[in-house]
């Protein structure tokens, strides 16, 4: 088991998860909540990753215009 | 069983189907025994979302992908190119590769930078250059080097050496063929698709001298043919590989979108500073929209060029200087689209413009979507983002020579296994990942139907 800290968050919150739970696989609000936080974190990451270096991204953009897609 | 999938960028059926049929006799025989048809693209009909429309099942709007580039967070001039990571939805490779299937996949756009799949992957022309990584394993970059030499990606053609272009184009594609029957007689698969870019390039850089109804066309230029010979190039690459693949393989061909004569560009933000929606000053002398100074705070709406134009609203509380009310935004979108689809040729004779609204033709719109999505007379006319022209109709394009544009229904044709006889069907860009997985057995929910 990782270690665990505790977070607060507001009672209608949490009812309203555990209307959403009920009949699912989820085990506790705090699983759901734990699911949904790595979910929302790991696409953030994704967005925010940097594919291109500056230096391509100018090239690709070049090509792109010269291909008639950035007119 | 096994599937080939030949990805044909901007196929139209008018050509493939029909005008040249008789001329490639691999692809006759092919659809002699296939179900084939006209297939709907997306809305917008372009490279990138299309491809990765058919390869996911998605809309545009579900992916959030209207195109190659977006507005980054609203800025008015930051912008993000799509690339692979920016597809969030799963690809039949993906369904596929849970089940243990292994896929190789070349240049289905956006493929850079090359995502890990159970298979291989190659980039597609977004790729910065050769220099980079552009394979899934990496280690598969040295051996398509050993095959082909130094790999093309893709050929800019709007140039004026033409011949180099079209040399060029000829080269890339035998490149991409000879690898792909590399890969069919070294490796394992169960499903292998590739796109080739170089049709469409062909197309736009070569339609004037081959279509005689083009305003432009040029008689008896030695271009003329250049056109029919590329689809004997095709069919020609595609029946020596055909004979590699053994009797259990299904054979698919594929394209995103067709093509047409295209009849000009209309200087968009050139027409909406003269009629009051957008607030900057233009003298003589062409300019980027990029180097105009727009009056944000007395400006109503904007637009980007390309093959379809997306207009955007200055929406206040959204955009830095919006200035279009929350409250007002229905009524205003309203009253700009009218405007639009008004709009006439420069003989006064009407258009046929489409407009559209994201979230009314996707299931949701996610992502950085325009307000507007105008096709201008069906897609003959391209929206140039340039202003200061002398009239907002320009006979050629603004950036470039280019004299095609692309229409709203590509190609489909599948032949599985112990098929006989030809049969014609209508088929939709949602309908292909649908129809693979079926094959391979896997269920979905996509809301695309199956062929087979």
């Amino acid at each position: 088991m990782p270690e665990e800290i505790e977070v607060k968050i507001p009672k209608e919150v949490y009812e309203k998860i555990e209307e959403r739970i009920r009949d699912t696989e989820f085990k506790s609000v705090d699983e759901y909540v734990t699911y949904v936080l790595r979910e929302v974190l790991a696409s953030l990451e994704e967005e925010e990753e940097e594919v291109f270096t500056e230096e391509e991204e100018e090239k690709v953009k070049e090509r792109l215009r010269a291909l008639g897609y950035l007119d | 069983m096994k599937l080939f999938v030949a990805g044909l960028d901007s196929a139209p059926p008018e050509l493939l189907f029909s005008e040249f049929i008789d001329d490639l006799p691999n692809i006759k025989k092919l659809l002699s025994d296939s179900v084939y048809g006209p297939m709907k693209s997306s809305i917008p009909a372009i490279t990138i979302p299309a491809w990765m429309c058919m390869a996911t099942g998605k809309t545009p709007g579900e992916l959030g992908l209207y195109g190659f580039r977006h507005r980054k967070k609203n800025s008015y001039k930051d912008i993000w190119i799509a690339h692979s990571l920016t597809v969030k939805e799963k690809t039949v490779w993906d369904y596929l590769g849970e089940k243990g299937y292994r896929s190789i996949v070349i240049g289905i756009p956006p493929s850079y930078p090359p995502r890990k799949i159970n298979g291989i992957m190659v980039g597609c022309f977004i790729t910065p250059d050769s220099s980079v990584n552009y394979t899934y394993p990496q280690s598969i970059k040295g051996e398509i080097e050993k095959v082909v030499g130094e790999y093309i990606f893709d050929v800019v053609f709007r140039k004026d050496e033409r011949d180099e272009v079209k040399e060029k184009i000829w080269e890339m594609t035998e490149k991409r063929f000879e690898l792909i029957r590399h890969f069919i007689q070294t490796q394992d698969w169960d499903l292998l698709w590739f796109v080739e870019i170089g049709l469409d390039r062909i197309h736009h850089a070569f339609w004037k001298y081959f279509d005689e109804n083009h305003h432009l066309h040029e008689p008896n230029s030695r271009y003329r043919n250049v056109i029919p010979d590329y689809y004997r190039l095709l069919d020609k690459e595609l029946g020596k590989t055909l004979k590699l693949l053994d009797e259990d393989t299904a054979v698919m061909i594929v394209s995103d979108h067709g093509v047409k004569a295209m009849k000009g560009c209309f200087a968009v933000n050139q027409w909406m500073i003269d009629e009051g929606l957008l607030k900057a000053e233009y003298g003589n002398g062409v300019r980027k929209f990029e180097q105009l100074d727009v009056k944000w705070r007395d400006t109503t709406a904007w637009a980007w060029g390309g093959y379809y134009a997306r207009v955007f609203l200055n929406v206040k509380g959204r955009e830095a200087e919006g200035v279009v009310r929350l409250s007002e935004y229905d009524k205003v979108r309203e009253e700009a689209t009218e405007m639009i689809k008004s709009i006439r040729g420069p003989n006064g004779e009407r258009w046929e413009t489409k407009v559209y609204y994201p979230e009314e033709i996707y299931p949701v719109a996610k992502g950085d979507k325009p307000d507007l999505m105008v096709y201008f007379d069906n897609l003959s006319w391209r929206s140039a983002g340039t202003v200061g022209w002398e009239s907002y109709y320009l006979l050629e394009n603004d950036t470039g020579p280019d004299d095609a544009v692309h229409s709203e229904y590509g190609v489909f044709s599948l032949k599985v296994p112990g098929m006989e006889g030809g049969k014609v069907v209508e088929c939709e860009i949602y309908d292909v990942a649908p129809t693979i997985l079926k094959m391979f057995d896997i269920k979905t929910d996509l809301k695309g139907k199956s062929l087979v």
